[in-house]
């Protein structure tokens, strides 16, 4: 089925500023951490970077305790819950940085592993970066509360499939899942986004 | 009633249009399969198929787009039930054909998702199956967005049934599949499948695919379908519209028409006035089936490379013959080695990978495999599949990911008889060699007279002239010294034949001092008397420098501007040594990580120096260095892996100076990420950091079971291991692990890391030591053997 009122929003690579904090984390630095490498990393990944989120407005019904009825999924959980307290909808959302990322991360697993370390915590922070880039372009029209990853909390991760599968993130975005409930392209996020 | 594969020779036919929109409009509620709707409520699909046909189309989709074995269990019933209400809704209807609709799995097949190629095609032959018994006229693959993904679906139709098979894809405004493939790349492949019919759906509407039908018009011999949504979907007052309507939609089919597109229809936000309107438009426009292309082509995920006068490169790198580093790869199993030899054969420019992997030793079928997924998962360069065993060459050929070059049928019996079945059910490139039973003929005419005899068995199979690729063979010159004569004269006999043509270049100059000459002056003169391909090195200067010199003295390099660019790139002889810098050293470039640096300092002191000295007083002291920064958090862990990969390029260097049977192996380490664990970034940095301290690494990859750890540690008698797990889950799988090690082996002493372990797990799990970072681990391993 491929549902229709799924909306799309994409982002040039230039237009998503990646968070020099998230990007720090990973790569365990201070935050001003500058080196050439580190810089043609970044532009490498930029060229092929395909930013793409796919994302839904449901309706949202909890009135059962600990329980958060989306119409098409019901997640038990007490963290998203207490999250989504006070809530009438909620933006079901999908984002990845695409395929082309997984595969510069497999070659670079070969030739570089300082360049893939270091790839691998730009695209990292890249697709954090993009999922913020979203959601404040999202609580600019509505009032809404922190987003909620599927995997924290107690919110299990197998709610994964029917969260992409209402999206059609394999045809909106090439997002998969394995029989492990990960996502491929691995740089890819979903989350939950309560509007009260 | 008319075959469907005849009718759409005749004229223009047309699918029907979505079907979740009209179902919506019936009270399909959101989110909700529409294929239980087969079952429980048939009279609704039926009415779908039937208001379709009333508009006039003459192929209806199944209502069975998402079934499958992984989705629903009662997918066989479904898929029934499915095709059950097209053939009523049909029934007694003129022209009007039921497909079979098989949408994609929603997985992502190896080697970046984790479904098998053989899975994929079982899954998809179960469906067909089951839609073949019960009377489809034809079988629909659609909406299919990775090309492997399609190729397994496309297999299972043909092994599971005679059903005429369409494909479409789904391209996005950019005219590429979400994993990468483009309208040439995926026209090469699947009419080397040979499909009945092919083209695009879904995704974008007709205005879009307007900028893509030049790729089919262009590429496509087969006739082309287009079945585009209504547009873009867009939101007005909480209700989803897309902004096409009926009008419009059929102005730009009207255009698509025009532009070669013969099988018209809709997808999403389509309906039946959307059919209706499309139909009256363009069913009296001229009906024009396409042209044959006599194009040679290859193809990998991504991109096509088209065989023609410009000169194509073969990279001849991974094929063991007369290369020891290779012969011990494959015997070791190190694909790594092989992956690195891919990737910069395609950074160097060659246009295909040629992959041969026979050793007598090993089990050439399985390596083979092993190797065409793990070069295919690290660079897009068309692949040339190498074998002499039939097995080998069908199995990788089923598994390549595209339309590859087949490398070779020969002018016997015997090879005729196996490889061209292969060609004729998978598609792909063929190299023909000139020899036969009676083996390589001397005179240039009777290695011709052998392509020809080739050629017309390929043709009893269907297979094009297009399709093959001549090689004379060029033999020696040192020990023949007519062959390059004889070669270069069969190439333009050859010519003349209407095929394209192909050498082995480096062979001619076998036994020869300074090589590079002789065979790039015999590659001159072969691009000369009509060679197409090479198979050679592309690492060799002498061959690149007269690939780019005949381009650009031949047209095929407009305003030289691709030799420029490589000439540019040549580093002048000063450069290439290296101007020294006063205050660089080996020390300073391991330390600053700096890896060319680090390999000719190297290299100039092994020339006064012991190999032992240079590690011992030099690339050790600075990796203590950095390591010591790092420790004391004055420098970081990107840092310390740059020097770590310094290190490890200069020890390659001073590895070169000492003879292979004396090198250390008593420093050594198994390495593995246990199994259920696909996180292997933390083992790597250490694997990298580990191999710099001149540790020999058997590096197992990720997700490796407990039986594998401990088998390559008994083997090389090797007392450590090291382990890690990035997830919670797999911790269970890591005391597994240290468990059988345990037990099969008390002195292997285990060294375990990884984000979610601690000192407190990792005393829990009975590991011998907890490397909460690489350095720590260095520091342990050190420890261990002194």
């Amino acid at each position: 089925m491929k549902n229709n009122d799924v909306r799309i929003i994409t982002a040039s690579p230039e237009a998503v500023e990646i968070n020099k904090n998230e990007l720090a984390q990973r790569l365990k630095t201070n935050r001003g951490f500058e080196n050439d490498t580190l810089e043609m990393c970044k532009k490498r990944l930029l060229k092929i970077i395909n930013y793409k989120c796919a994302y839904i407005r449901a309706p949202l019904d909890l009135s059962v305790e600990n329980v958060c009825n989306l119409g098409f999924m019901s997640v038990k959980s007490k963290n998203l819950y207490k999250n989504l307290s006070g809530c009438k909808e909620v933006f079901v959302l999908a984002w990845t940085t695409g395929i082309a990322v997984d595969r510069l991360l497999a070659r670079l697993n070969v030739t570089s592993q300082a360049e893939h370390f270091m790839t691998d915590a730009l695209s990292s922070a890249a697709v954090e970066s993009f999922c913020d880039y979203v959601c404040d372009r999202l609580k600019s029209e509505n009032n809404c509360v922190p987003r909620f990853s599927p995997g924290f909390g107690d919110v299990s991760i197998q709610v994964q499939r029917p969260l992409l599968e209402r999206l059609n993130a394999a045809e909106n975005l090439g997002i998969t899942l394995n029989t492990a409930y990960l996502m491929t392209p691995v740089k890819s996020v979903t989350a939950f986004m309560g509007i009260k | 009633m008319k075959k469907i594969t005849d009718l759409i020779k005749e004229k223009r036919v047309y699918f029907d249009g979505g079907t979740g929109t009209v179902l919506q409009g019936m009270g399909l509620p959101a989110g909700q399969s529409p294929e239980l709707w087969n079952i429980t409520q048939p009279e609704k699909i039926i009415s779908l198929h039937k208001s379709y046909i009333d508009a006039g189309c003459n192929i209806i989709k199944t209502n069975t787009f998402g079934l499958n074995r992984d989705k629903f269990k009662n997918y066989d019933e479904l898929i029934r039930a499915g095709i059950e209400c097209a053939k009523k809704a049909a029934q007694g209807r003129e022209e009007v054909y039921v497909a079979y609709d098989m949408g994609p799995t929603g997985r992502l097949l190896e080697p970046l998702g984790d479904l098998s190629f053989d899975e994929a095609v079982s899954i998809f032959a179960d469906n067909i199956k089951a839609a073949a018994d019960c009377g489809a006229d034809l079988v629909l693959i659609e909406t299919m967005n990775d090309s492997h993904e399609t190729k397994a679906a496309v297999l299972a139709a043909k092994e599971n049934s005679n059903l005429p098979i369409f494909v479409t894809n789904v391209y996005d405004a950019g005219g590429k599949l979400m994993t990468g493939a483009d309208p040439a790349a995926m026209i090469a492949m699947l009419e080397g499948l040979r499909v009945d019919a092919l083209g695009m759906n879904c995704s974008l509407g007709p205005d879009i695919m307007l900028n893509i039908i030049g790729e089919f018009e262009k590429y496509s011999s087969t006739p082309v379908i287009v079945n585009p949504n209504a547009g873009l979907p867009e939101v007005h007052d909480g209700e989803t519209v897309y902004n096409i309507g009926a009008d419009d939609f059929s102005d730009y089919m009207v255009q698509l028409a025009g532009k070669g597109a013969l099988i018209l229809g809709g997808c999403c936000g389509t309906t039946p006035e959307f059919i209706k309107k499309t139909i009256e438009k363009t069913k009296d426009l001229p009906f024009l089936y396409p042209s044959k292309k006599n194009i040679t082509m290859v193809s990998s995920y991504t991109h096509s490379v088209v065989i023609d006068e410009s000169p194509i490169l073969i990279g001849e790198r991974i094929n063991p013959t007369g290369k020891p580093k290779l012969k011990e790869a494959l015997r070791s199993g190190d694909l790594n080695y092989i992956l690195n030899e891919a990737i910069r054969q395609s950074e160097s420019g060659a246009h295909i990978l040629d992959v041969n992997v026979g050793l007598p030793e090993i089990n050439e079928t399985e390596m083979m495999l092993k190797c065409v997924s793990a070069v295919q998962a690290v660079t897009d360069t068309p692949l040339q599949i190498d074998s002499t065993n039939f097995e080998t060459l069908e199995a990788a050929v089923r598994l390549y990911n595209g339309k590859p070059l087949i490398n070779s049928v020969n002018g016997t019996e015997e090879s005729m008889n196996n490889v061209l079945p292969i060609v004729q059910k998978y598609g792909g490139g063929l190299i023909a060699l000139t020899i036969d039973e009676g083996g390589i003929p001397d005179r240039a005419e009777d290695r011709a007279k052998i392509a020809e005899k080739i050629i017309a068995r390929a043709a009893e199979y269907g297979i094009d002239k297009r399709e093959i690729i001549v090689d004379p063979l060029a033999l020696t010159v040192s020990s023949n010294p007519e062959s390059a004569r004889v070669t270069l004269e069969a190439v333009r006999l050859i010519r003349k034949l209407g095929v394209k043509t192909s050498l082995g270049i480096s062979n001619i100059s076998f036994g020869l001092p300074r090589r590079d000459i002789v065979t790039s002056t015999f590659y001159a003169n072969a691009l000369q008397s009509g060679l197409n391909c090479a198979i050679m090195n592309p690492f060799s200067q002498a061959m690149m420098d007269t690939y780019y010199a005949y381009k650009a003295l031949n047209l095929f390099d407009t305003g030289c501007v691709e030799y420029i660019n490589y000439a540019s790139q040549q580093q002048s002889p000063e450069k290439n040594t290296g101007g020294d810098k006063k205050e660089e050293t080996l020390h300073t470039c391991i330390v600053k990580g700096l890896k060319e640096g680090a390999v000719k300092y190297a290299a100039k002191l092994l020339e006064s120096t012991e190999p032992l000295d240079v590690i011992n007083k030099h690339i050790v002291p600075a990796l203590n260095e950095i390591g010591t920064a790092f420790e004391q958090k004055k420098a970081y862990l990107p840092q310390l892996l740059m020097s770590a990969e310094a290190a490890s390029a200069s020890f390659d260097e001073v590895k070169k100076k000492i003879p292979a049977d004396c090198s250390d192996k008593s420093k050594a380490i198994v390495l593995a990420t246990v199994k259920g664990d696909i996180h292997d970034i933390g083992k790597n940095i250490v694997k990298v950091l580990m191999e710099s301290y001149g540790f020999t690494v058997y590096d197992l990859g990720r997700d490796v079971p407990p039986e594998t750890i401990v088998e390559c540690a008994v083997e090389h008698n090797c007392k450590l291991v090291g382990l890690s797990a990035l997830m919670t889950t797999t911790v269970p799988s890591m005391a597994e692990t240290i468990e059988l090690l345990n037990k099969t082996d008390p002195e292997i002493k285990t060294l375990v890391g990884g984000a979610v372990l601690n000192q407190e797990y990792a005393d829990m799990i009975g590991a011998d030591f907890y490397g909460a970072d690489a350095m720590d681990s260095v520091r342990f391993a050190e420890q261990f053997y002194s």
